[in-house]
């Protein structure tokens, strides 16, 4: 198919510099967990950006120097001749691809926790960081100033050295540059600090360096918060941004736009729960209102009708993307041929960035199971290779995310005829009714988009409301069977924290509910008062306080744990989640535990009150979002009634369960458990995943041997005292 | 009790479609082929009445090879035999003519076709083939009951308006099925293999009758100025659209 005329702009080249990108689409600098210690991993999750169309492609966050040291987190680093080598290899896969290479030189301050390094950040002032605990820096004074400055310098040299096209001066999410401008971190009463010109000066003096240094042959960006939401105290788009743009536009050669400070950075990676595709444009059209260089803004951009109007109206130049272009790395080629049916939208769960926050594991991804598979599996989200069995027939019981990812990748592999049944009339499983909680409405596009893949792969054939039985399963004809019936919430309390049911517990009851209950199945609890009790820690307890305190439930929401929802921390999600629940009236019992529950009272006690002070808590109604099971009674019939042997006999050569049938776990790892089994369903043993390749330093003879002689001569000369 | 169920490989047009250089079909590349939605409603009500009184269902389709895929669908859905006439023509004239001859020789109790094929919609081979046969018909049918004893059918057709018609047939008869009359049944890959190794009767159709049209240009519409609402009550829409074929004629 062709491209629609309308989207063309997007495919115009733009000059930024010394530089042209070949069309609109660029991808800002964001974390994938892999640095400049993984190369590899790095150099081909990029790499594949720019072979899905992404004409300028960054590396994450870069440290400058080990005095901004993030980990446990996982930063790109460029302080010496080997981090040159391994970045080089993203840079040359990049331009092999006609794609730009862009660096995000950083310097953290008092963010940088050095816990590697050991070494001590230097900042505007001594406040320690309101995103990391215990890290303080050094007041910068003029020599440190200067020093810094030239960190900057020396980096952007060797980032240019490594084959960097654009050279990032990055002060967005509170790091050094802005802090700087910020009165918030800047309380500095010498020339770089108090007036907006002072307080401007150190960012400027460090643009003109750097572009002094590489301006010529690299193009120079910055990228600059326009509103940290921190009242007088933040960035401030009319005070301060707009001014600086003033000051140094005639130092940068394309402007990167976004919102935010790092403590609630959720304001600038927004989940789809709180925020509309492109929340940040009128920002980013007030620095391009002004500014004559090229500005280019994220906006979890999926749309391309949205994306071309913004750039037809005068609101960017460029089409920056993150997620969605994790999510899809192919996203400008399939607006390019007119497949937007196929594009893989982005839900803003954040579960990707979750990773990052975390500190150390490699990004993930809801939508694309391939997302930092690329080296280290193999895996390409658009290529499947024929799988050596394909004239078998699979049966996939349960059309959930995971079966109907596993049927949509078994589809693509060429399998003779996949036949996806489920017992409701219609695909989602549980992520048919996960999108009706309050904001989850983007969540949809986990069933939506493989709906329409499964339908037009011709040998993939679902089948609605068909409840099998194990009998039925194993007369059904197909060769290998993967059975993905999911999970239930349990009904009796069992959790985590007591690994025990809670005394009274029983979902059965008209006054208790699960998550499946009132969802699924419109279970409504009557009276006012209602307790949920969350152990969960995710979405699932608080989206149910949301909805239940909208509908005018007065709601106590109790969990064990010290907070509710503590990995909407790593989603970014807890802040203005905690704002709705506060609005809402929703009470928060954290560091409680139910002991016994009768109808009018849960009663509970603190987890860490030896004494067994026991509390009452009112309650009409109680919701458990205690833990989930795994739907396996279909699997152990099989498995166990029927036999593997007598399955045989009826021509079941294979019997396989993904997703939360195996144990319950987020629907981006549901996803993965799906493609990964139909990736490798012509392996030796697809019930066991292939190793995957590991990027580590491998010991041999000849290292071993070199460092025992480094180490032995280092202390050659050395007395014991 | 016998019934045969006349079915059709349709072609399904895929999202951009481009014609033959000839200008008088579409594309071959721009189609897909499916079993017409009609028939497997026609195709299960038969199943059930099977199943309720023995017998068989034969299934018929007239068309190339590639039509077997739709005869297989429906074997594996449970019907006992498949007839496919060697034919080419697609117009309800031509394709009847095929038919008739091969459902005559079954001497059925009832035919089933589709109420209408949804690539040429033209709800017309059922009643054509009925008028061949010399058998009385009904389209558009909704519920089948059976009268083993009187050997009729009791038929619901869907009338305009969302008015329902029930009338009493006499068999054989042939009756034109519409969708949603029940749930046709899913085929497992099991049955779903065994149909792949049924042989399909074939037979080959001497036809020397008119088609009901001939295919002189394939072409996409012009675009229109667009389109007038009408608000008002009956009268005064009647009124305002006979205004305007008044105006339109001149």
């Amino acid at each position: 198919m062709a491209r629609d005329p309308k989207h063309d702009i997007l495919f115009e080249p733009i000059k930024i510099g010394p530089k042209t990108m070949k069309n609109r689409f660029y991808q800002v600098p964001h974390c994938n967990g892999f640095g400049s210690e993984k190369p590899f991993s790095q150099a081909y999750f990029r790499a594949l950006k720019a072979e899905g169309g992404f004409a300028g492609v960054a590396t994450e966050y870069c440290s400058i120097s080990p005095e901004s040291d993030d980990t446990h987190r996982m930063s790109a680093r460029i302080w010496d001749d080997g981090d040159i080598k391994n970045l080089s290899l993203m840079c040359d896969m990049l331009h092999e691809r006609d794609a730009l290479a862009a660096c995000e030189l950083w310097y953290g301050g008092p963010h940088a926790p050095n816990m590697e390094s050991r070494c001590v950040a230097r900042g505007p002032s001594q406040i320690p960081s309101d995103f990391e605990f215990l890290t303080y820096a050094i007041e910068a004074d003029k020599d440190d100033i200067r020093y810094l400055q030239n960190l900057y310098v020396e980096a952007a040299k060797r980032a240019r050295t490594a084959g960097f096209d654009i050279i990032y001066v990055y002060g967005s999410h509170s790091y050094l540059p802005q802090q700087f401008l910020t009165p918030f971190y800047n309380h500095r009463t010498d020339e770089y600090g108090g007036s907006f010109e002072n307080r401007a000066r150190f960012w400027r003096e460090t643009i003109e360096m750097v572009k002094e240094a590489v301006g010529d042959d690299c193009a120079i960006c910055v990228r600059m918060s326009t509103d940290m939401f921190l009242g007088e105290a933040g960035t401030q788009l009319k005070r301060d941004c707009l001014p600086f743009v003033e000051l140094v536009d005639h130092l940068v050669d394309v402007w990167d736009i976004n919102l935010s400070g790092i403590a609630e950075w959720g304001e600038d990676a927004t989940p789809s729960r709180f925020y509309p595709q492109g929340r940040a444009l009128p920002w980013q059209a007030a620095v391009k209102a002004i500014s004559k260089k090229p500005v280019l803004g994220v906006g979890r951009w999926t749309n391309p009708d949205m994306m071309a109007d913004a750039i037809r109206e005068g609101k960017l130049d460029i089409i920056a993307t993150c997620r969605p272009s994790t999510s899809d790395p192919f996203l400008p080629k399939k607006i390019d041929e007119g497949r937007l049916d196929d594009i893989r939208e982005c839900i803003g769960c954040n579960v990707c960035i979750s990773r990052w926050e975390i500190g150390g594991p490699p990004l993930i991804c809801t939508q694309n199971a391939t997302a930092g598979e690329e080296y280290r599996r193999g895996w390409h989200p658009e290529r499947f290779t024929k799988a050596s069995n394909s004239d078998n027939d699979v049966l996939v019981v349960g059309a959930g995310p995971a079966g109907m990812e596993c049927a949509m990748i078994l589809g693509k592999r060429g399998m003779r005829r996949v036949h996806l049944v489920e017992a409701q009339d219609d695909m989602g499983g549980t992520m048919r009714w996960i999108p009706q909680l309050p904001g989850l409405g983007e969540w949809a596009r986990i069933v939506n988009y493989r709906k329409i893949q499964i339908d037009k792969l011709k040998n993939v054939e679902f089948i609605p409301s068909m409840k099998l039985s194990a009998k039925d399963v194993a007369e059904y004809g197909a060769e290998i069977v993967v059975v993905a019936t999911g999970s239930y919430w349990a009904t009796d309390g069992l959790n985590g924290a007591s690994h025990a049911p809670i005394p009274g517990a029983d979902a059965s009851l008209a006054w208790q509910a699960t998550p499946d209950q009132i969802m699924g199945e419109g279970k409504q609890l009557q009276g006012d008062n209602i307790v949920i009790f969350d152990n969960d820690g995710y979405f699932m307890g608080v989206s149910l306080a949301e909805k239940l305190a909208e509908e005018g439930k007065k709601v106590t929401l109790m969990t064990p744990m010290g907070h509710v929802a503590s990995y909407m921390h790593f989603t970014l999600e807890a802040p203005n989640q905690h704002r709705r629940l506060h609005k809402l009236g929703v009470e928060i019992v954290p560091y409680h535990l139910p002991t016994r529950v009768e109808q009018g009272a849960v009663v509970a006690a603190h987890v860490y009150d030896e004494d067994g002070h026991e509390k009452s808590f009112a309650a009409d109604g109680v919701v458990w979002v205690a833990q989930r099971r795994s739907n396996e009674a279909l699997f152990r019939e099989l498995k166990d009634s029927i036999g593997l042997e007598q399955l045989k006999a009826e021509g079941v050569d294979a019997l396989y369960r993904i997703g939360d049938c195996e144990a319950p776990r987020l629907t981006a790892d549901a996803v993965f458990s799906g493609h990964r089994l139909a990736r490798e369903i012509d392996s030796p043993d697809p019930s066991i995943p292939l190793p995957f390749k590991r990027e580590r330093r491998m010991v041999d003879d000849a290292s071993v041997a070199m460092e025992k002689a480094e180490y032995a001569a280092m202390y050659a000369g050395a007395t014991a005292s | 009790m016998r019934i045969v169920v006349c079915i059709k490989q349709v072609l399904v047009l895929g999202d951009e479609v481009e014609f033959q250089d000839d200008g008088l079909d579409v594309d071959p590349d721009y189609l897909d082929s499916a079993l017409n939605e009609w028939d497997s409603f026609a195709t299960e009500e038969a199943l059930q009445l099977r199943e309720r009184l023995g017998g068989e269902v034969v299934l018929v389709t007239c068309g190339a090879r590639e039509s077997e895929a739709a005869l297989r669908r429906c074997l594996a859905m449970g019907a006992d035999r498949a007839i496919r006439v060697e034919a080419t023509g697609r117009d309800p004239f031509t394709v009847a003519r095929a038919l008739a001859e091969v459902v005559r020789a079954e001497s059925p109790d009832l035919v089933f076709c589709g109420v209408q094929s949804s690539d040429a919609v033209q709800a017309a081979t059922g009643t054509v083939l009925a008028e061949l046969l010399g058998l009385p018909r009904a389209a558009v049918v909704t519920r089948v009951g059976y009268d083993e004893d009187a050997r009729k059918v009791v038929v619901d057709r869907e009338l305009e308006g969302g008015l329902l018609d029930r009338v009493e047939v006499d068999t054989p008869a042939v009756l034109t099925i519409q969708t949603g009359i029940n749930e046709p049944r899913y085929a497992n890959l099991r049955a779903i293999k065994q149909a792949e190794q049924v042989e399909v009767d074939v037979r080959s159709a001497a036809d020397d009758g008119m088609p009901a049209y001939r295919v002189r240009r394939m072409f996409v519409p012009e675009r229109g100025e667009g389109a007038e609402m009408i608000d008002g009550s009956p009268a005064e829409i009647a009124g305002r659209i006979a205004a305007i074929v008044k105006e339109r004629l001149g």
